[in-house]
């Protein structure tokens, strides 16, 4: 219980603590929810599912209220604590920093997204995953950059009829299943047609969530719109929830329909993976740019997830965490830039790592960590998905294999034209500590997912193997 | 049936003691009466073997659920409106004792086994509505809408009359259960018969506002002061929705083949004649009409399914939509601007952030985004029809996303940082505070209720 009620009696201690505190108040929550996760991932033994709420109360319809988590669940958990903390303590010196209902907001936001990772509950699966919808838009609403309406109202309309195609699903499902707790749902027989239909309201939800390729065109404009942390915040921890949500409720819940499902998705994340690296290529505001090189990457994630082999898996969990990772980095950079530059355009930046040389330093760090050189988490994580997907199909893995190419272009290019170059800039403000801190904690991450891989893989894999067993025992899908 | 006594007693008392010109009495009168009325409701339930059939109406327990929620929401909105009754105070005592019989005539819809019963209850529901449609006498609007309802809404009772008056020739009774044997038995089929059945459809859907027949309810909604328009939408809406319930899913439940394929067609048509209008409306009560067009839209659904489920569903669906609208009357009473444009509701979030934050839950909760009741309520009058009705399902939740557009964009509109120029402040008072308390703990854990 304390996993979801810090962050809760937090965002209510920040609606009303004085300004001049507040943004303390917000870090103190990130930072105590983090340390108790710490200690439940202490105790945790991979294979195990540990309940967290389970009141034994059914609702007429079938809500079971069920939370708990499995090594899937817990290491999403861990992922959104370090990353909040790192987003919370980055944000330190912005102006949103001693906003109340900006702490307020992305507390709430952390324990929506504490939902939705430990949700054991079709319903309450859904209830979280909506109630991330609220903070995020508020967040954009009141911080945003100027010209926000037009792409907020696009973004949350977007995403609320995504979610409701996957209500559509559940309730669809309800018919067959006594009630929504994850067990019943999997045990249910589905026909291959509406085995189908369900899972494509899931998939409709999810591509439009992560995003994949034709239903991308909500992401770049809300990413360029929202102030910094907003942008960590969709980047970094809300798409996740559809990868995770494609591992744990899409696939073991209508697996009937996998195979028609399966080119489907590994040719959308295809297109996205080289349609969006060379929009990103031709970007000249570099928010714009992160944004198209995040749709690029998530791309990949979700055609390793569609392999559904133990290895694909593990390698996609290992990739969303070098994900989070980069693109917190990335977009601090961004808005380091943005704040102290004025501008998002490439063209009028310039010459920056002669005046702020830690900057350009940290920068880089995040930069390699993007084009997935050895020694940093991205390298173990792409290279594990992109033989998975040779493996599955030589094209399919060459086309996936420009990533690294294209990666390299537009990562490099908006290095080299923002850091390098003649100086179109007087003065530049070196980091701050809290900027130097969060560049810090990131890149440690990143190395030790680099240099010890296996940490992740043993920490998913049992769970792994579980989810893949229980779908043996009532269903047709081998892995 | 001794909460409707109380009721009437209550509304009989608060109208002669607004001859004392002291609007709090009159106020104090209806809260005690409507308090001790829910009381003695809830206190039925307990009671093991109620004398529930008092020949005409019976206050069996499904009865109780919804004329406590009635009877709740009828409180809610006066102790919310009582700041703008205030403001006439020679008018105080008839403004709450309209409202006061009109909810003794939603009671008797929520419990008649009768036809004439019926009648009678829907004749005492609209007679004051018409009443307080046209109590801002001065204004123009507020007179077109009196007028507006009342002539149509006589023509829908006509019709109705018309079609209880063939229901009787095929049948020789005005009972329900007596009906139904009939229609069971087959003794009573014919055209007699489903002539008048789909009269008293017709005007059932008038009454709720369905398309085709809705085409008053922009006018009157957005004519009405605020209060008579969240009575409207809140109790009127509730009495109506749970008479037709009554009357066809369990009455005419057997002459299915008959009707469920028109309310099939006209669900589908009140839906979209909803959303779609209320894409484009600039006026807050005008946005709120065609929205609650919509809403019986879905409760349609309710209905069409013919299961015992769907009363408890009805039930809280009901709920999350009356609170909501309750939530937002409440809200347009404080912010007050005459001229209702939805540009007067700019930046109210940021003038008094409690209110911002109610206008949230509300319009959320309207939208139908968990974990709030409306989302509860359309969930489960949703799933319910599934098995049944797969594509009207579809297009429903197709239809919710339409609705989230515009509650988005009012939603934009109450919490947008740019201030007008005057900063005035928000100020409700004490009583709408808590009004809007009770709507938020409604609001967040209504859903979630089970009997």
């Amino acid at each position: 219980m304390e996993l979801f009620s810090i962050p809760l009696i937090f965002a209510l201690v920040a609606a009303i603590a004085p300004k001049n505190v507040v943004r303390y108040v917000g870090l103190t929550g990130a930072v105590a929810s983090l340390v108790a996760t710490i200690i439940r991932a202490a105790s945790f033994s991979p294979p195990s599912v540990v309940s967290v709420f389970d009141p034994n109360y059914i609702l007429p319809f079938g809500l079971t209220f069920k939370m708990g988590y499995d090594g899937l669940g817990l290491f999403m958990v861990i992922l959104v604590n370090v990353m909040v903390t790192v987003i919370l303590l980055s944000n330190l010196n912005q102006k949103t920093a001693s906003e109340r209902s900006f702490n307020s907001m992305v507390l709430l936001m952390q324990f929506g997204l504490l939902g939705v990772f430990t949700a054991m509950d079709g319903i309450m699966f859904y209830i979280f995953w909506e109630l991330t919808l609220i903070p995020i838009f508020l967040i954009a609403l009141w911080y945003g950059a100027e010209d926000r309406k037009k792409a907020l109202i696009k973004f949350f309309i977007y995403t609320f009829v995504g979610s409701l195609a996957m209500l559509l699903s559940l309730m669809a499902l309800g018919t067959y299943a006594k009630d929504f707790s994850h067990e019943s749902l999997m045990t249910v027989e589905l026909s291959a047609k509406s085995a189908f239909w369900i899972m494509g309201g899931f998939f409709l939800a999810f591509a439009i969530k992560i995003p994949l390729f034709p239903f991308h065109t909500w992401q770049p404009s809300t990413y360029t719109v929202s102030p910094m942390a907003g942008t960590m915040l969709l980047s970094a921890l809300m798409l996740k929830m559809a990868l995770y949500g494609m591992v744990r409720w899409m696939l073991p819940i209508a697996p009937e329909a996998f195979d028609d499902m399966q080119c489907l998705v590994i040719t959308l994340g295809l297109i996205g993976i080289v349609y969006a690296a060379i929009l990103a290529i031709k970007q000249s505001d570099i928010k714009r740019l992160f944004a198209f090189a995040s749709i690029s990457h998530v791309g990949l994630i979700a055609a390793g997830i569609m392999l559904w082999n133990k290895e694909a898996l593990s390698a996609s969990f290992l990739q969303i965490a070098n994900h989070s990772l980069v693109a917190v980095g990335l977009f601090l950079a961004a808005g380091i830039l943005e704040q102290r530059l004025k501008t998002r355009e490439l063209s009028s930046m310039g010459g920056v790592a002669t005046l702020a040389p830690k900057f350009a330093f940290w920068f880089a760090v995040i930069g390699f960590a993007s084009v997935s050189v050895p020694f940093t988490s991205g390298f173990i994580g792409e290279f594990l998905l992109l033989k998975g997907l040779y493996s599955f199909n030589w094209i399919v893995g060459l086309i996936a294999g420009t990533t690294l190419v294209f990666g390299a272009v537009y990562t490099l290019r908006a290095y080299q034209r923002s850091m390098f170059g003649a100086p179109k800039i007087e003065a530049f403000k070196d980091l701050t500590w809290n900027e130097m801190l969060s560049f810090f904690i990131i890149t440690v991450f990143v190395v030790i997912l680099g240099v010890y891989p296996q940490a992740v893989i043993d920490f998913v894999g049992p769970s792994l193997d579980n989810l893949f067993q229980s779908m043996q025992a009532d269903n047709t899908l081998v892995p | 049936m001794d909460a409707l006594i109380v009721v009437f007693v209550t509304g009989l008392i608060s109208m002669f003691i607004a001859m004392a010109k002291k609007p709090a009495l009159v106020l104090g009168t209806a809260v005690v009466g409507l308090s001790v009325a829910i009381t003695l409701m809830v206190r039925q339930w307990y009671v093991p073997n109620p004398i529930v059939n008092y020949e005409g109406l019976d206050f069996n327990k499904v009865a109780i659920i919804f004329s406590a929620l009635a009877m709740s929401f009828a409180l809610l909105i006066i102790v919310g409106g009582y700041d703008y009754f205030k403001r006439e105070s020679e008018h105080t005592g008839e403004y709450i004792s309209l409202l006061l019989f009109s909810l003794v005539g939603a009671m008797c819809m929520v419990s008649f086994t009768d036809l004439f019963m019926f009648f009678i209850g829907l004749e005492i529901l609209s007679i004051p509505i018409y009443v307080m449609a046209g109590s801002r006498k001065k204004d123009l609007r507020s007179t077109e809408a009196s007028i507006k309802y009342f002539f149509t809404g006589s023509f829908a009772t006509g019709i109705l009359l018309f079609g209880i008056a063939w229901i009787y020739g095929a049948t020789g009774t005005f009972k329900l259960d007596e009906i139904n044997m009939l229609i069971n038995e087959g003794t009573a089929q014919g055209t007699l018969l489903n002539v008048g059945v789909l009269m008293v459809m017709a005007s059932f859907l008038f009454k709720i506002g369905a398309a085709p027949f809705h085409f008053w309810s922009p006018d009157v909604y957005g004519g009405s002061p605020n209060i008579v328009t969240g009575f409207m939408a809140a109790v009127v809406k509730l009495a109506g929705l749970f008479a037709f319930m009554n009357m066809f899913t369990f009455t005419f439940g057997d002459l299915s083949d008959l009707w469920v394929g028109a309310l099939f067609g006209l669900a589908i048509l009140t839906m979209f004649v909803g959303n779609l209008s209320a894409l484009r409306q600039t006026k807050f009560k005008r946005m709120l009409a065609y929205s609650s067009i919509s809403n019986a839209g879905y409760a349609l659904l309710a209905i069409m399914v013919q299961n015992f489920e769907t009363v408890w569903n009805l039930w809280i669906y009901l709920l999350g939509y009356g609170l909501s609208i309750i939530t937002l009357i409440v809200i347009s009473l404080v912010v007050d601007n005459d001229s209702d444009d939805i540009e007067g509701y700019k930046g109210i979030g940021r003038k008094n952030p409690i209110i911002g934050f109610m206008m949230v839950l509300g319009l959320l909760s309207l939208a139908g985004v968990p974990p709030l009741a409306g989302f509860f309520g359309k969930f489960m009058v949703f799933s319910n029809a599934f098995d049944q009705y797969p594509v009207l399902v579809i297009i429903a939740v197709i239809n919710s996303g339409i609705g989230i557009y515009y509650y988005l964009k009012l939603l934009m509109t109450a919490m947008s940082k740019e201030e007008d120029e005057e900063v005035a402040t928000l100020k409700p008072s004490v009583l709408q505070y808590a009004v809007l308390a009770v709507c938020a703990v409604g609001l967040i854990i209504g859903g979630m209720i089970t009997l």
